[in-house]
């Protein structure tokens, strides 16, 4: 589903991103685990198009998405990838049924007839059927990470980026979140690649892959 | 959900913002519609009037003066001619009707108009689609000092039907001390005039002969109600202030208010063909000892010279604060791009491709240069509609607000929609320039 071989990237003067090879199987449920600044966000980020790699290439569904344009990665990556934020990054304007809406608005994955419906089961899974139309800023932190884990799903998409999803969570919260994105992943047949500093975080999916050696001093 | 929708809810969320630039942008486009209107309007009302007569013929001097003092009564006249000139007017053979008009009294700042009972009458359907006179109360006057007031002055001065009045010498409103009231001479409202939208309405009509009287009695002439004028023997004779009056020449500018009796101080031509008015022009002013003007063409010239260059003044004024606007679209724009950097990055993460966010930014900057354009309209028309009542009360002019928008407004407002389009592009395209990963990764 997801290769990554020799890819690159420069992030500063001497500091140099290299991963030589990772795998993730269709429908996987993997962590990328590590300590804080080791690359692991990088790797996600290259991994679901909002970086590119100065060498190697990311094969992502049969497609190198180094190879795409702007305007295609742009689609691919609407089309293929969910994305969930620490910071849940959600649309202040709109409510939690536009904000997962919004998920479909850019591909043409769904046809608009259905956006709604889709968007509102997705919500009632996640429990928040009687939030439909709150805006972020009345929702709770939790809350707002089970909108943005509907939205990530709301377009089929086949993988789902989160980055430290539950790092902004309490503990309890945080369990219950990620209780709701595993099963919601396992239920749509979801690739999970999920970035966490949390080892007993990381122990919750299937695989983990260590990224505590992904930044290295750059060749001169 | 479509770009638009998106472009306006991301408006409201910041609506404070939005209402500001909106305001900004309204601010120009009023004043571009004011200045616009009160000028198309301004124009048309005195292109009109100026049509209501093909010539005005009077003393030699300005020919502006005489057709603003005559036509619109608004300035002082060029003098007086003697009525044998009015009658070679009114003999001519191209001329369908010559009114003959005697000024040189006021009532509270409205001009006493010397006249005759057939002016009344006159109906240039060319030009109104209403008659031009039609009485309201009462009549037209049948005798001496009877008098028949406009709309405006018995609005403004409270006259009616049976009142009496008496009218101040001269053309400026004086304090009562210095003020040469010809009060043993009192005029009778018999009638009111309709209000016709037009200069009549601001003036005070009585015969010929009652302004003949009152300023023949000045100089010591002692005419009786009934009296009966020889106009040849009146040419040439002494009056009592000392002085002789050559009435085949046209007298100064200055004594135009010293109407003699049988002098007229202008005749309102009407032509059996309009477009004799050139060389009808040319001929009185060689064969007469008078001037004749066109008042359409003066009044045209007047717009042209003196009033274009204060329009011009004030249209640049009016799209100097359209491009002020224009920059706070850009500044605004700019500002909630900033503040949405991660939002459009999310975007960007969510698949919008390169037209979407543009798109999305392009939208809001027609939105808002579209409201302000609606609300500049809006608040343009209301500027003209209190202008166009002061207008009203203070000279009678009508000018009407609310009518649909001239081709000229119309291709200024497509400026101003092109100028505030641009200024969303710079915004536009720095949010398409954004660094997703950056941008999504900053708390």
């Amino acid at each position: 589903m997801v290769t990554v071989e020799q890819c690159r990237r420069v992030l500063g003067p001497g500091v140099e991103f290299v991963c030589e090879q990772f795998h993730a199987p269709e429908g996987a449920q993997m962590a990328l685990w590590g300590p804080s600044g080791c690359g692991k966000s990088t790797l996600l980020n290259l991994i679901s198009g909002l970086l590119r790699p100065e060498a190697g290439h990311i094969t992502v569904d049969g497609t190198d998405i180094a190879s795409l344009s702007e305007g295609q990665l742009d689609r691919f990556r609407g089309e293929r990838y969910g994305f969930i934020f620490q910071t849940f990054n959600l649309l202040g304007p709109f409510t939690a049924l536009q904000n997962v809406m919004l998920g479909m608005r850019f591909s043409d994955t769904l046809p608009s007839s259905q956006w709604k419906e889709r968007a509102t089961a997705l919500l009632e899974r996640v429990g928040l059927a009687h939030r439909l139309h709150s805006k972020p800023a009345s929702l709770s932190v939790g809350e707002r990470q089970r909108v943005a884990i509907a939205r990530a799903l709301a377009n089929n998409q086949k993988i789902v980026a989160a980055d430290e999803p539950t790092g902004s969570l309490d503990p309890r919260s945080s369990a219950a979140v990620m209780d709701v994105l595993l099963t919601l992943c396992q239920e749509e047949g979801v690739t999970l690649l999920m970035v966490t500093h949390e080892q007993e975080l990381a122990k919750r999916l299937d695989d983990q892959f260590d990224c505590s050696e992904l930044i290295k001093e750059a060749n001169v | 959900m479509s770009l638009w929708r998106m472009a306006w809810q991301y408006m409201w969320d910041r609506r404070l913002t939005t209402i500001l630039t909106v305001l900004s942008v309204a601010l120009g486009v009023a004043l571009i519609t004011s200045v616009l209107t009160l000028r198309d309007e301004t124009e048309k009302r005195f292109v009109e009037e100026g049509q209501l007569y093909d010539l005005v013929v009077g003393a030699a001097g300005s020919p502006l003066q005489l057709v603003l003092s005559s036509v619109y009564f608004m300035d002082t006249p060029t003098g007086n001619i003697s009525h044998e000139e009015y009658e070679q007017v009114r003999d001519h053979e191209a001329v369908n009707q010559a009114f003959p008009i005697g000024l040189g009294d006021t009532y509270q700042g409205y001009r006493i108009v010397g006249t005759t009972r057939e002016l009344f009458d006159f109906f240039p359907e060319h030009v109104r689609e209403e008659p031009l006179f039609s009485i309201g109360e009462g009549r037209y006057f049948e005798e001496d000092f009877e008098a028949v007031i406009g709309s405006m002055v018995a609005r403004r001065t409270g006259l009616e039907i049976g009142d009496t009045f008496v009218g101040t010498h001269g053309f400026m409103e004086m304090p009562e001390h210095l003020a040469h009231v010809h009060d043993d001479h009192p005029y009778e409202v018999v009638g009111i005039l309709e209000a016709t939208d037009s200069p009549n309405d601001r003036a005070i009509y009585t015969t010929l002969e009652s302004v003949w009287i009152v300023h023949d009695h000045d100089h010591g002439h002692d005419h009786g109600h009934g009296h009966d004028h020889d106009h040849e023997d009146d040419h040439n004779h002494d009056h009592n202030d000392g002085h002789d009056h050559d009435h085949v020449q046209a007298d100064p500018a200055g004594d135009a208010a010293d109407l003699m009796a049988d002098e007229v101080t202008s005749v309102l031509v009407s032509l059996h063909t309009p477009a004799d008015r050139f060389s009808l022009r040319s001929e009185f002013n060689d064969t007469l000892h008078a001037m004749a003007a066109i008042p359409v063409m003066e009044i045209w010239d007047l717009y042209e010279n003196l009033l274009g260059t204060i329009q011009g003044v004030l249209l640049a004024i009016g799209y100097l604060v359209v491009i002020i606007a224009a920059l706070s679209i850009l500044i605004g724009l700019y500002l909630s791009i900033l503040q949405r950097k991660r939002d459009l990055a999310i975007m960007r993460a969510l698949g919008a491709a390169a037209p979407e966010i543009v798109g999305s930014v392009l939208i809001e900057a027609f939105l808002v240069t579209v409201l302000g354009i609606v609300s500049g309209w809006i608040i343009g028309n209301i500027v003209t509609w209190f202008i166009g009542l002061q207008l009203t009360w203070s000279y009678g002019l009508v000018i009407e607000a609310w009518g649909l928008p001239s081709a000229e407004i119309l291709t200024s407002f497509a400026a101003v929609a092109v100028v505030g389009i641009l200024a969303g592009l710079v915004p536009a395209w720095q949010a398409y320039q954004t660094d997703v990963a950056r941008d999504l990764a900053e708390l």
